[in-house]
Formats: C-alpha cells, structure tokens, sequence
C-alpha cells in the first residue's frame, strides 16, 4: 500500500514539475453538449473536428458531454488558459459563458455554434438545416400513403420548430394533404424515449417518422413496423436499412476550415455565419432505392434549385395553426424572423410547449 | 384517445413495464431475506452495458442475457460484501452502489453510444395472435416478456411452497431464531442478494437487447428506483408485482401517445405522470398496509458473533 | 484452513475514522486508476492531472471552491436528516425548488435596491425548499411512506417542474425560444467577493456551518435530536416530540439546499435555466455520509468532492475521459468508507483452523 502511495506521490512531482514542450501548432478547441458517438448532434461536430485536425499545423482537442452553464464556462477558460488559439462551442447554452470568457481572452478567437451574440472576438454560426428539412418532407409526402408522418422531436427550441415547419412545407409541396403529428420527448438523446414517441406515432397512422433526435431508436421502431423513416444528423441508413429513406445531415468540416484558415491568415471577422446548402454545411443524404426514381429526380432539382437561390423556402403564403398569415405571399421570412419560430404551420399537430 | 390506441398502448406497457417487473421480482427476493438494496438502478444499468457488449462481441443474445444476469449478480455482491460481511449501513450501500454502477455504465459505455447490437427481436405465437384485442397485446411480444411473466409464478413457488424459501423468508423476519434454527442467515441473504440482484441485470438486459438495440448513459432513467418503489406497492408478493410493473410500463407509454392524439398539455407536465404515480402508489399501499407486510428485519444487519 | 473471525473492540480508536477514510480515497484513487487503465488511457498520469486540474493553480482552487458552496449548503441539510435516520435523497428537488423561489423574487422585483431583493430571493429559496422537504416528512408521519421513494420521485418531479417553467411562463422573450428565464437584474446577482471569482455564497456557507453547530452544541432541541438518532425506539418512550423533530429535519435540510439552489440561479449562472441541475443534491449524500456531522468536516469533504468535479474536467480535456469517471470515484469512496467503517468497531483476528 505504501509502495503504491510513494510511486504515486513520485509521479505527481514529476506531472507537476514537467513543463509542457509542445510545438507552436494552431490549437483548435471542441466544446459538446454530449458524447460524441451519439451519431447525432456532437458526432457530427466532431467529424469536422476531424476534418481540420488533418490539416497541417493544426491540433485539436474536444470535451464532450459538458453541461450548459458554470461548467462550460470553466471548460472554456481552461482552453483559453492552455493557449487554444480558436474555440467552437457547439450549443445554445454556451452563449454565455463564452461571451464572459472572450471579454477575459482577447488574443483567442471564439466561435458559438446556434446561438446570437457576438464580440470583437467571438462569431457565431450555423448551418440552413431547414433546406435539407424541407427536402427532406417532400421524399416523405411521397412515400406515405396514409398522409400522416409522424416527428420524434426533443425540445421546443426555434431550431426544432423551424424544422419540422419546413418538412411539413416540403412534404405539402407534394403532398397537399400530408399532416404532420409531433411528439416531444424532452431528451436529445434518449433511445428507448424516443424509440416509445415513434411507437406512439405508428400507433396513430403515421406511416413515415422523422426525427429531431440524436439517436436512431425511432428508425428502429419504424422498421419493426414496417414503414419508413428519415433520419438526422447523419445517415442512419446502417440501423434500418429497410426504413430509412434518406437523411438531413450536416458537414461541419469544410466550415471549420474556412474559419480555421481566416483565423490563421488575419482575415476573420467576427459575425453571424448562417451559411446553407450552396456552402456544403448541410446536406440530403443519399436517398435509398426505394424511393422511386421520378421522386428522387424531383428532389435533386429542388436541392439545385434551393442551392442557386432560385427557391427560398420559407417563402409566403404561410399560416400558422390558426390559420393566421405568418409569412405574407410572396415574401421570404428574414433570418429574425426564422430565428425566433416559435409557431407551427398549418398541417402540424402539436404543440409548441 | 379511441378505442383503436387501446390495444397498442397495452402492448407497449407490457413492453415498457418488463425491465421494471424484472427488477421488481428481484428486488422483492432480495427484501425478503432481510436486505435492503437501493442499488437497483446501478445493477439495472451495468446489466444491460454487459448485455449490450456481450451481444456485440458474440452475436448470441442469449448468452448476453444470461451474462447481464451474472453481472447484476456482482454488483449485488458489493452490497452484500459491504453489508454482509463490513456491516456497512444498507440504505447508503444501496445509494453508493447506484452512484458507482451508473458511473461505471456511463464511463465503460461512452465509447459504444452509437451501435447497435443484436438483441431479441418480437415473436408472434402462431394462432394465438389472431385473438382481437388480446392477440396483439399478448402474443406478440418477444421471448423476454415471456420470461418475465413466467417468473412471477416460479418466484412464488421458490418463496412459498419450497423449503429454501421458507428459510430465506425465515432469515428475513427473525433472523436470531433461525440462527438459533440452524438456518445459516448470511447464506441466504447472499442467495437472496445475488439473485435478485441477477433478476435486477435480466431487466438490464431487456432494456438494451429488445426494448431497444442500442446502448445510451442513463439507460435506465430512474426505473430501478420505481421498482424499489413497487415492492412495497406489491406487498412483497410477486403477483401483485406483475400488476404494477405493467401499470407503469403503461402510464410510461400513456404519455407519449397522448402527445401523438394531439393535447395542448404541455409535455412536461405529463412526463411527471409516472412519478407521481409512483408517490400516489406508494402513500397509498403504506397507508392501507398498517400490519406491515415487509419483512420484519428489513434493513438490520446482524452482528458476527464468535 | 485460516479463519477470519471478527471481535467487537472495547476502546474506540478516534484516530481511526480519519484513516479509514484516507485509506478509502487511496483504493478509490486506485481502482479508478486501474479503470483509467481499462480504457487505455495513462493511469498514473490521469491521476496527476486529476490533482494537478483541481489544485495546480490559483484560479482552479477557486473553482473548487466555488462548486464546493452548494455541494456544503446540500451536505449540511442532507447530514442532518441522517442524523435522525431520515433518508433525506431529495436534495436535488429541493434545490430545483430553492432556485425556483429565488427566481421568482428576481423576476418579480426586479427593481429592488440588493438588500432588500437579495434576502427575500433566500427567503424565497429556503420556503421552496422546506416545503419540498416537507412533503416527504408529512407523507412519512401521517402516511407511513418511505422517504426514500418520495424525495427521490420528487426530485424527477421538481425538474420537470423547472422545466416547465423555463419553457412556459418564465422564457425570456428574447432568447429566441430558448428555455431560460431573463439574466437577472443587477440587484438579484449575488456579488463576487474583491477580484476574485468567489462569490459572497461563501459567507453564507460560513454562517450556516456555524448557526449548525451552535445549534448541536448549545440547543435542546439540537441535543433532542442527536439523542433521537441514536435510538429511535427510546425516542416515543422518552418523550421526545419525534414528529416534531421529523419535520423540523425535513424543512431544514430542504431549506438548506434550497438556498444552494438560489446561490447557483443567482451568483452562478445569473438566471434559470434546466442546465442549473448538475447532481449536487446526490454528491451532498456521499459528503454528509463521510462527513457525519461536524460542520468543518463536511466542509473539508465538500471542497474535496468539488475538487474532484473539477480534477475530473482537466481529465476530460487533457485525455479524453468520460465525464461519468467522477460517478465512479464518488460511489466507490462512499462503499470503501462503508466497509472501513467496520473496522471502527471490529478488529479481527486470523485464526487457524486444523
């Protein structure tokens, strides 16, 4: 016992007294909201962590699960300290915290991933996650047949809502009378939840379930069931390769390089990035064989379409629930507007709470 | 809510309720010999993280359940090392193995979030699911539901009618006198420790072999303690243990497709549904039960003598 | 054969318990490092930088500091339950609840000059908080239910509550559908103590310790309760107002973690938000176990266990180790500590048998 006491006391005075002989590599820093082999939110953040860590010169480092508030204040301010040259922080609750912790750290550049403010040294970003959404909802008002697609959803936050607005949009582009059934499960991550929302959907009629999840516990309930589902974050098609129509999925590396590159060559600016699907940061997974050919064409002309510009999805006449004009005809909603969604459109059934 | 949701709703309590009536059974075995372990939700957990890999690393999901059993049996064992043999306090031996086992879940089980791994897949017992209303409810579940439900009897036999039964129960109310009977009281509390503590990991199983084929942190989101919670409500009999784990499962799942049928309730408050549910249970079974039905030694450990 | 057989000690050797519980943290310390191993990772190293990330610089003895506030005010309401044998596990509901009280003081008057909106904030969280853990008391008096199963379903339904809350009436309008409440006024933040990161949570953190152990040592009704935990059966015989006692318990030790809660919404975080829970109520079990009554002890536990939160972190950054690592250091402290204990009471004797 003791022996085991004196190796360890050794080995803290030679930690302790060991100065850190590192390279002048650029330090990239990762902060996650959760583990990163979720195959959701953080997995896909890291997957561009990835991407830039190839990059000469360039060294990263991620903590993953740490809760919003003090804590990720602390895992910032850590970084900082340590030197990181840039920190992407990759969910809403860590606005805060990083605003507190850029003031302290001037010379490092902060990044904040879905969330509004902004300081001489802090920028925020996104991605138009609703194109893929809205492509996504036309494969799925296709594919049904009984018109109700049912939607895992985790938390009744802007991005959540604005989601399952532009599905629904989508899938009424090819489907007047598809609807749209919600469920909140209040997790992010939560397989047999979210695995029991689907299963309440099916339940109901729906015949296509979508997710806002970061699991794949709704793809397996829709292929027990025997229907179809659309996956999230990235292609899910591996755990239900009979269901799984397509996917929204995001591509957070060339991103992170175009930011890492702007840091390194002086040119960043710290403002809103809310870049779509011209910029590659989101994307339709391929789609499966079994949507049929004409379906799939539609869609590829729409995403090309989306791409260029030509069609701008939350463009007017859009109602909400009530049957209130949201978005007058004509118009395109503006990035507050979309920002701060907090209704549902015509054809949803749920509620925003 | 009409009529159609009925059936699907039962047979999704059944399936949300058999983990909990899993761990329940055990947790009644193990009381019944006189030990207290809230350590249900850390056994649950780590039983279904060794079900989860064993199903990974051998595609037998047979096996798996059966590993996840022994599992819960050794961190069951903790408990009783603790109790048993230290005499450790029960309850914060219960509390401490429920820290330890979900962190050690969590820590082994953070690299695996994301697969999948075979598990048990639904059966459908030929004619007998054609039965409307209770066809799909019954038969249709897969082999661990059937399992579960043919614990129930095989528990009572063991506790009532078998003689190693009736000294564990003996252990559990008197333990001086069965000590002075010759019946070896530690012996059967750790039969009764390890036992239950592999029904608690068969449960474990359920939740990461059938109930889904994925592994996540938290797993088991607090349904161990509301088995420790139904063993009171089932008056430590097995039976009735059936009755309450399937009454949970449902009012688990009543909750998410009452949001499917469209309710302007907001979410939250309805997730509250089971605990409260749990608390309304329990306040109600320790009120109507003045003559206590728990074991009489409950919770007490005995001291060595030489 | 060798047999193990165990003999009741005559003297009890005070010394002992500080060596068992330092004997604890060390296999603790190694089991972890074995499980450091298991994953591959560097075991001996992820210790240092467990110790180095907790204590190796100023900034970070504040931070454990600093987590350490509401895991003491917890671990004194928790230890006090225990003292009279009432399995108090809801010190999580009854901080949710504090930091629900609190909340609404601030987003109620939010003009109040801060010596009037501050208190009333306290006062507010401790209401919150005694009453969560009055309900369980009452449930157990009148109702025979375990408290265990109460504070514990209650802890689920009081972060439900909050998230309620957050997601409802109280979501700032301006946080884009956000579930937080507004940043609190100037007047509702609890100040940071000259120019360190140290809030004024400390002082009271200090004045509760001490009205504590005031209250052991000088009051009736504190030398009523010390007695009645030692023996509940004598306790009805003797006339000792037991229901009384339970719910002053009760009300205390929610109250207790309720003012932790108020800390937390106030001098932390400066609003509400569902990300306030982080598990300070479960720590508070493990401290008030080790750490039995004595107000410093549960301090020096207090500050111990928050080191280790933040060790924990370093950790995670430096080699990638799951966060739950800490989960595993904490329960198995508690069960080394369970079985050390015996020794307290117990020698034992190797004997052989032929």
């Amino acid at each position: 016992m003791s022996r085991r006491f004196t190796v360890i006391l050794c080995c803290l005075a030679l930690a302790l007294s060991a100065a850190p002989t590192m390279a002048k590599d650029f330090q990239v820093g990762f902060v996650y909201v959760s583990p990163i082999g979720d195959a959701g939110w953080s997995y896909a953040h890291d997957q561009g962590r990835l991407f830039i860590d190839q990059m000469d010169g360039v060294s990263t480092a991620f903590v993953e699960a740490v809760p919003e508030g003090p804590d990720s204040e602390r895992v910032m301010l850590n970084m900082a300290r340590k030197n990181y040259d840039l920190i992407f922080a990759t969910s809403f609750g860590y606005m805060d915290p990083m605003l507190k912790v850029a003031k302290k750290f001037p010379k490092t550049i902060f990044m904040h991933c879905s969330g509004f403010k902004t300081a001489p040294n802090m920028g925020n970003y996104f991605g138009r996650m609703y194109q893929a959404r809205y492509l996504s909802g036309m494969v799925a008002g296709a594919m049904t047949k009984s018109n109700i697609l049912g939607y895992v959803a985790a938390f009744p936050i802007p991005e959540v809502i604005r989601g399952i607005n532009a599905f629904t949009l989508g899938a009424q582009a090819v489907n007047p009378d598809a609807q749209v059934r919600v469920v909140w499960t209040k997790t992010w991550y939560d397989p047999a939840t979210e695995k029991e929302a689907a299963k309440s959907l099916l339940d109901v009629g729906a015949d296509v379930i979508a997710q806002h999840q970061d699991s794949p516990g709704p793809q397996e309930a829709a292929q027990e069931k025997g229907v179809y589902s659309i996956g999230y974050n990235s292609d899910m098609s591996a755990f239900a390769p009979k269901a799984h129509l397509c996917a929204p999925i995001w591509n957070w590396g060339p991103f992170y390089k175009e930011v890492v590159d702007a840091v390194r060559s002086g040119t960043f600016e710290p403002k809103a990035y809310w870049y779509g699907m011209e910029h590659g940061i989101v994307d339709l997974s391929p789609m499966s064989s079994m949507v049929p050919a004409e379906v799939q064409k539609k869609v590829l002309e729409e995403k090309e379409a989306i791409k260029s510009g030509k069609v701008v999805v939350f463009t007017g006449p859009v109602k909400d629930q009530d049957g209130k004009v949201r978005i007058p005809a004509g118009k395109a909603a503006d990035d507050g507007a979309l920002l701060g969604m907090d209704y549902f459109v015509q054809g949803v059934i749920g509620t925003t709470q | 809510m009409n009529t159609a949701l009925i059936v699907p709703l039962l047979a999704a309590a059944i399936q949300s309720g058999t983990p909990i009536l899993y761990a329940t059974l055990g947790e009644i075995l193990t009381e019944k010999s006189g030990v207290l372990n809230l350590g249900v939700e850390g056994m649950m957990i780590t039983g279904a993280l060794a079900a989860f890999v064993t199903a990974q690393l051998t595609g037998q999901p047979a096996l798996a359940f059966l590993v996840a059993g022994l599992t819960g049996a050794a961190v069951g064992g903790i408990h009783a090392v603790v109790c048993l043999w230290f005499l450790g306090n029960q309850v914060v031996s219960g509390l401490a193995l429920t820290i330890f086992g979900l962190g050690l879940a969590d820590y082994l089980g953070t690299p695996l979030i994301g697969q999948t791994a075979p598990g048990f897949d639904k059966l459908t017992l030929p004619l007998l699911h054609r039965i409307p209303g209770l066809g799909p409810v019954l038969f249709q579940q897969d082999v661990l539901v059937y399992m579960a439900i043919l614990m129930v009897p095989l528990l009572w036999v063991f506790l009532e009618k078998s003689r190693w039964g009736l000294h564990l129960r003996a252990v559990g109310e008197h333990p001086e006198a069965a000590a002075a009977a010759g019946i070896g009281v530690l012996r059967y509390r750790w039969i009764g420790i390890l036992g239950g503590g592999a029904l608690v990991g068969f449960g474990g199983a359920y939740l990461s072999l059938a109930y889904t084929h994925l592994w996540t942190n938290g797993l088991s989101a607090g349904r161990g303690w509301i088995a420790v919670a139904l063993v009171i409500f089932a008056f430590w009999r097995p039976g009735r243990a059936l009755l309450g784990a399937y009454l949970f499962g449902g009012v688990m799942a009543f909750q998410l497709r009452l949001q499917a049928v469209g309710t302007h309730l907001p979410s939250s408050l309805l997730l509250m549904l089971p605990y409260l549910l749990t608390v309304a249970v329990l306040v109600f079974s320790s009120w109507k039960n003045r003559h206590t039905a728990a074991p009489a030694s409950l919770g007490v450990n005995m001291e060595p003598n030489d | 054969m060798i047999r193990i057989n165990a003999y009741k000690r005559q003297e009890l050797r005070p010394w002992s318990s500080c060596l068992i519980f330092l004997t604890a943290v060390m296999l603790s310390l190694g089991v972890s490092a074995l499980m450091l191993k298991l994953q591959g990772k560097p075991a001996l190293e992820g210790i240092a930088l467990l110790f180095k990330g907790a204590l190796g610089s100023r900034w970070s003895i504040e931070d454990c500091l600093i987590k350490a506030i509401p895991i003491f005010l917890c671990s004194l309401g928790v230890a006090i339950a225990f003292r009279l044998q009432i399995w108090n596990i809801g010190a999580e509901g009854q901080f949710a609840l504090g930091a629900i009280g609190a909340t609404w003081a601030a987003l109620t008057f939010p003009g109040q000059p801060w010596y009037v909106l501050l208190p009333l904030m306290a006062i507010m969280a401790f209401v919150g908080g005694g009453l969560w853990g009055l309900i369980p008391a009452l449930l157990k008096l009148r109702m025979r239910a375990n408290e265990i199963i109460v504070t514990l379903m209650l802890n689920y339904i009081a972060i439900l509550f909050l998230d309620y809350l957050v997601y409802g009436r109280w979501k700032d309008p301006s946080s884009f559908g956000f579930p937080m409440t507004l940043t609190f006024s100037e007047n509702a933040i609890v100040p940071k103590i000259a120019t360190t990161e140290l809030n004024w949570g400390l002082a009271v953190c200090l004045v509760c310790g001490v009205a504590m152990w005031v209250f052991f040592r000088f009051t009736r009704m504190g030398f009523e309760l010390k007695v009645a935990g030692e023996n509940l059966h004598a306790t009805r015989y003797a006339g000792l107002p037991y229901e009384k006692l339970v719910c002053f318990v009760m009300i205390v030790s929610g109250g207790l973690a309720g003012l932790a809660g108020f800390l937390e919404a106030s001098a932390t975080i400066n609003r509400l938000q569902p990300s306030i829970m982080v598990g300070y109520g479960y720590t508070a079990i493990v401290v008030a176990w080790l750490a039995r009554l004595n107000p410093l002890t549960i301090g020096i536990a207090s500050f111990l266990l928050a080191a280790l939160r933040v060790g924990v972190e370093n950790l995670q950054l430096e080699l990638q180790v799951p966060a739950a690592f800490g989960g595993i250091m904490e329960g198995l402290i508690l069960l080394t500590v369970l079985a050390g204990t015996f020794f307290n009471e117990f020698g034992i004797h190797l004997r052989r048998r032929s």
